[in-house]
């Protein structure tokens, strides 16, 4: 027997009760509204107080080179590293005038626009509360503001990464063919913000294979895999239209063979605190408490995380905001913890306790917006102190041409992006395999500054504090080739200030 | 030690330890208050510059004979000098006259055949892969065209010529016993008016004057590089002498803000007289250039180097005369200063002297007998603002890597992102369509409708009330969208089959 039926909104809204829908349907905005204002603030508040790191700047640089601005260009060549949708949105926007606060209001806006989906997420999920309280937590969860809030490429490929969940749930609810192959555009489109989305794939696998109850049918896969395939191959034609063709590829194999950064234990010490212990904690023991409603919703969430972590674990190269696409997955699963636990202990515990959680968080937040205090700065977790000054100061003061050798090339980005003039680093090692090849060595900076390559010579507390060897050796060339400090800048660390850049002129005679 | 001691004492040391007064000097007349002419030794324009772009270089058809006598013989091009071993000429007077020919200038190759020596090194030039930096500057400064050597030959003849605007006393390469006597210089103009001055010597060995140097001293010697070392009163008054310092002074000067208002350069190992010493040169040229363009004192400044004669090589046009005075071959030349135009080869006439009108003219000297002639200040625009001092390195501009063209980047990831949304449009809203809900449809929106009550009771009376309500809202919406499309029949058995699992 068949039944016809329409499938349209009057339809879904039922026909029931419609007298109570409408003014429903409004009062639910209130709370996400709030929820998405409180993102808002916590991403745009204070937003360029702090100039950009070493990051931020090659970012930033690209996207105004793409947007034509040609006194960068010449600095931050289009096709560095990584695809560059998001540099391509930055462009969009730089197009009327290169700032620091426009282009982290694209990653922000990113950021909010993640929260909203990580509420549609929850609904779709766990239900209306559960979603709420997975998007207040991410919207003020450390690490997705901290991240949100710079000029990464990270920020855009979690929004994907997540709008790729929501597509690959809904075909599990479904099996229609067209969520799974929204769900190969959304995992393209986060590769085409940053590569390393490609790690999700894996979690992706896993869930697909430990869960035969959801089913995907060969058609689906092929559409999802075709789209996805499209997308992918969109960097390589890029490039070898616009004349690069062979940019950028010597980056991945030494992605592939570079040797460690951090250790083993990197994301275990810093990513529990990123994104609150109260969420891990919560979402941790919703799983446990819960262990009798496990579905394969749970299953999915779990597989997002776990993949992640442990192939970054394992991976050589680290970076602190590397796990970010995993930030959603552990909102909706603290969301559903706390749902539930309003459920079995009444609302004035959910109030509670999601308040508690969320407080944690947001205190946290705030005091990674506010400027840093530790003494100490982590790259990609924030600006470089003083170096936006500095680099402004090179811009106003040095003569076009000149070169600047700093001892790191993380104040050599930040420089050539403010300064607009090119800086060397002492730091990048003339070995191929072991340095990046996006930066240019000097071998020998001594033969280089006699033959007058160099004309100032760049000391910041930063690299100070992370490279002995090269501070000792760029201090003997200071005093080798008559250093002149020309410009000293400090920053407030603490409750003093300290001396965090030098630039001293040089010359060869 | 009492207290107003201890004070003094202080005082006293700090003075030493703060930077000198900048040195007096009277106002220029002109915004160029600090000129700098560094003299170096031994090219023609055609050999540093003929290859260069829109200047009087060599010519397509240029060719010297290589024996004046046997036209059979045939003729030399022009040759790239690159990569090549160094050539060895020479620059001595009957050399020179006999290339210049009377001003037939077509024996620059058979002058040296005359004399059983290979004369086809003299054709060759150097090019941006062996004067990168000079290139440079002549791209974002001024390059002189026909800037030419004051005389046909001799250093200490054109280095005369370089300081007082006339020939040595004898006119010759021939340094009298005496030294050059009385001839008035422009530092003693300088020194009359007031107005700082200096002559930065390289390696400066105080003890080689004329005094030690025998009549026939090498041309190369430091007092025939350093004209004022031939002159007794710059060597006797310790005042005039204080003047003449080792080059090492210049940076000293810049970084203590005692530069003076006029300085004359005699280099010496980089004096680019020898093949091997025109890197050297460049090195040297861009020191002096960079450490003024990075000091203050770039805003009014101006920089000037040429060549004090020929070296022996070939160039194409013959040196005119200026009144009754012959001049040599052109030179290269080039000013480096905030009041020249952006990469304009200058085509006035000029020779050495024509600094010494500038600077007796901007600083109100009493003129010295130079004879005629252009000035300098020719060169100069006034008129525009002070430009930005752009430091130059070795890398030709030129050869910078092209750019990205913009649009497939754009084209390309434009194209993706709309497929993106497209994706997900055609996933979030399906066309509205009638479809045919099967019986199993029915029978899963029966299994979850009961899996809602059940949940619903287990909660208290408001929040069942809660659950109820989102079910029928949520679930419903499910089901129903659900059953859009036909192809979920299938997938609704899953899910019931999934439902009943977790159950």
């Amino acid at each position: 027997m068949t039944v016809s039926v329409i499938a349209d909104a009057s339809m879904m809204d039922g026909g029931r009760r419609p007298w109570r829908r409408r003014p429903a349907g409004l009062l639910r905005a209130v709370p996400v509204t709030g929820v998405l204002a409180l993102a808002t603030a916590f991403r745009f508040v204070a937003l360029s107080r702090e100039g950009f790191n070493s990051d931020e700047a090659v970012y930033a640089g690209t996207a105004a080179s793409i947007a034509g601005d040609t006194s960068l260009s010449g600095l931050f060549p289009v096709f560095r590293a990584h695809p560059v949708l998001f540099q391509l949105l930055v462009s969009l926007v730089y197009r009327a005038g290169v700032s620091d606060w426009s282009a982290r209001a694209v990653a922000a806006a990113i950021g909010v626009l993640t929260v909203a989906v990580v509420y549609a997420l929850g609904v779709r999920m766990y239900g209306r509360r559960a979603g709420l309280i997975a998007a207040l937590l991410l919207a003020v969860m450390p690490y997705h503001v901290v991240v949100s809030r710079q000029v990464l490429l990270d920020g855009l490929m979690t929004f994907f990464a997540t709008v790729l969940i929501y597509c690959v749930v809904r075909y599990a609810e479904t099996a229609a063919g067209r969520w799974l192959i929204a769900a190969g555009a959304s995992l393209g489109a986060a590769m085409l913000a940053k590569e390393t989305a490609l790690v999700v794939l894996g979690g992706l696998y896993v869930f697909f294979a430990l869960t035969p109850i959801v089913r995907m049918r060969a058609p689906h896969l092929v559409g999802a895999f075709a789209v996805l395939g499209l997308l992918v191959a969109v960097p390589a034609a890029a490039k070898a239209y616009a004349g690069a063709g062979s940019s950028g590829q010597s980056y991945l194999l030494w992605q592939l063979v570079r040797p460690a950064n951090h250790e083993l234990s990197f994301y275990f010490t810093t990513v529990p605190s990123a994104v609150g212990l109260g969420t891990l904690g919560t979402a941790l023991a919703g799983l446990i408490w819960l262990r009798r409603e496990w579905t394969w919703r749970e299953r999915l969430l779990l597989c997002w995380v776990i993949v992640p972590v442990v192939f970054f674990t394992l991976w050589p190269v680290k970076g602190y905001q590397y796990l970010l696409p995993i930030a959603p997955a552990l909102a909706v699963l603290a969301g559903r913890t706390l749902d539930r636990l309003g459920l079995r202990a009444g609302r004035l515990a959910l109030i509670a306790a999601t308040l508690v959680v969320t407080i944690s968080l947001a205190g946290a937040s705030w005091q990674s917006i506010r400027p840093p205090e530790g003494g100490t700065f982590l790259a990609g977790t924030g600006g470089l102190a003083g170096g936006r000054e500095a680099g402004l100061w090179v811009r106003d003061n040095v003569p076009a041409g000149a070169q600047l050798l700093t001892i790191g090339p993380s104040m050599a980005n930040v420089l050539q992006f403010y300064g607009k003039r090119r800086a060397y680093a002492l730091s990048v090692s003339p070995n191929p395999n072991q340095r990046n090849p996006s930066y240019v060595p000097v071998p020998n900076p001594d033969r280089a500054l006699r033959d007058g390559r160099f004309q100032y010579i760049v000391w910041d507390s930063y690299t100070a504090g992370r490279a002995a060897f090269f501070t000792a050796k760029a201090r003997t060339l200071i005093d080798r080739f008559h250093g002149v400090a020309v410009y000293s800048g400090t920053a407030r660390v603490g409750h003093a200030d300290q001396m965090v850049i030098v630039i001293y002129r040089v010359r060869a005679r | 030690m009492s207290a107003r001691i201890c004070l003094l004492l202080a005082l006293a040391g700090a003075s030493v330890l703060l930077p000198a007064e900048p040195a007096a000097a009277a106002p220029a007349r002109s915004p160029i208050s600090h000129f700098i002419y560094l003299m170096q030794g031994g090219h023609t324009f055609d050999n540093y510059f003929g290859t260069y772009p829109g200047v009087d270089g060599l010519p397509d058809d240029a060719c010297q004979a290589v024996d004046l006598k046997r036209p059979e013989r045939g003729c030399v091009q022009p040759f790239s000098l690159h990569g090549g071993p160094p050539p060895a000429l020479d620059a001595e007077r009957s050399l020179v006259e006999a290339q210049l020919g009377g001003g037939a200038m077509n024996a620059f190759v058979a002058a040296y055949q005359e004399r059983g020596r290979d004369g086809a090194p003299a054709m060759g030039y150097y090019d941006d892969r062996d004067l990168p930096y000079y290139w440079n500057l002549a791209d974002e400064y001024v390059l002189f065209d026909r800037f030419f050597s004051s005389a046909p030959y001799g250093i200490r003849l054109n280095r005369s010529y370089w300081v007082t605007g006339r020939q040595t006393p004898g006119g010759g390469e021939q340094l009298p016993q005496r030294g050059y006597g009385d001839e008035p210089t422009i530092f003693d103009r300088l020194e009359a008016a007031g107005v700082s001055w200096k002559f930065y010597v390289e390696d400066y060995k105080p003890a080689e004057t004329f005094r030690t140097a025998s009549t026939s001293d090498a041309a190369a010697s430091q007092s025939a590089r350093v004209p004022l070392l031939n002159y007794a009163r710059f060597l006797d008054d310790p005042k005039l002498r204080g003047h003449i310092v080792d080059l090492s002074e210049y940076h000293r000067d810049i970084v203590a803000g005692t530069l003076p208002a006029v300085a004359y350069v005699a280099s010496s190992g980089a004096s680019e007289r020898s093949a091997r010493s025109i890197e050297a040169g460049q090195r040297l040229v861009r020191d002096l250039v960079t450490q003024l363009q990075l000091s203050p004192y770039w805003r009014d400044s101006a920089f000037l180097w040429s060549y004090d004669g020929s070296g022996g090589w070939y160039d194409h046009v013959a040196p005119p005369r200026i009144g009754e005075r012959q001049l040599g071959l052109r030179v290269p030349a080039l000013l480096v200063s905030p009041y020249v135009a952006r990469g304009r080869p200058d085509h006035t006439t000029l020779d050495p002297t024509a600094a010494l009108r500038f600077v007796t003219d901007n600083w109100g000297l009493k003129p010295l007998d130079v004879g005629a002639g252009s000035s300098l200040a020719a060169a100069f625009d006034f008129t525009a603002p002070p430009r930005k001092a752009t430091v130059v390195g070795t890398a030709r501009t030129h050869a910078a890597a092209p750019g990205v063209d913009v649009r497939p980047i754009y084209g390309f990831y434009g194209g993706a992102a709309l497929l993106v949304v497209l994706a997900l449009v055609f996933a979030v809203v399906p066309k509205a369509k009638k479809v045919k809900v099967t019986e199993v449809v029915k029978e899963a929106k029966v299994v979850q409708e009961a899996e809602v009550v059940e949940e619903a009771e287990e909660a208290d009376v408001v929040e069942e009330a809660e659950i109820v309500e989102e079910a029928e809202i949520v679930e419903e919406a499910e089901i129903v969208e659900e059953a859009e499309i036909v192809e979920e029949a299938e997938a609704v058995e899953a899910v019931a089959a999934d439902r009943g699992a977790d159950a």
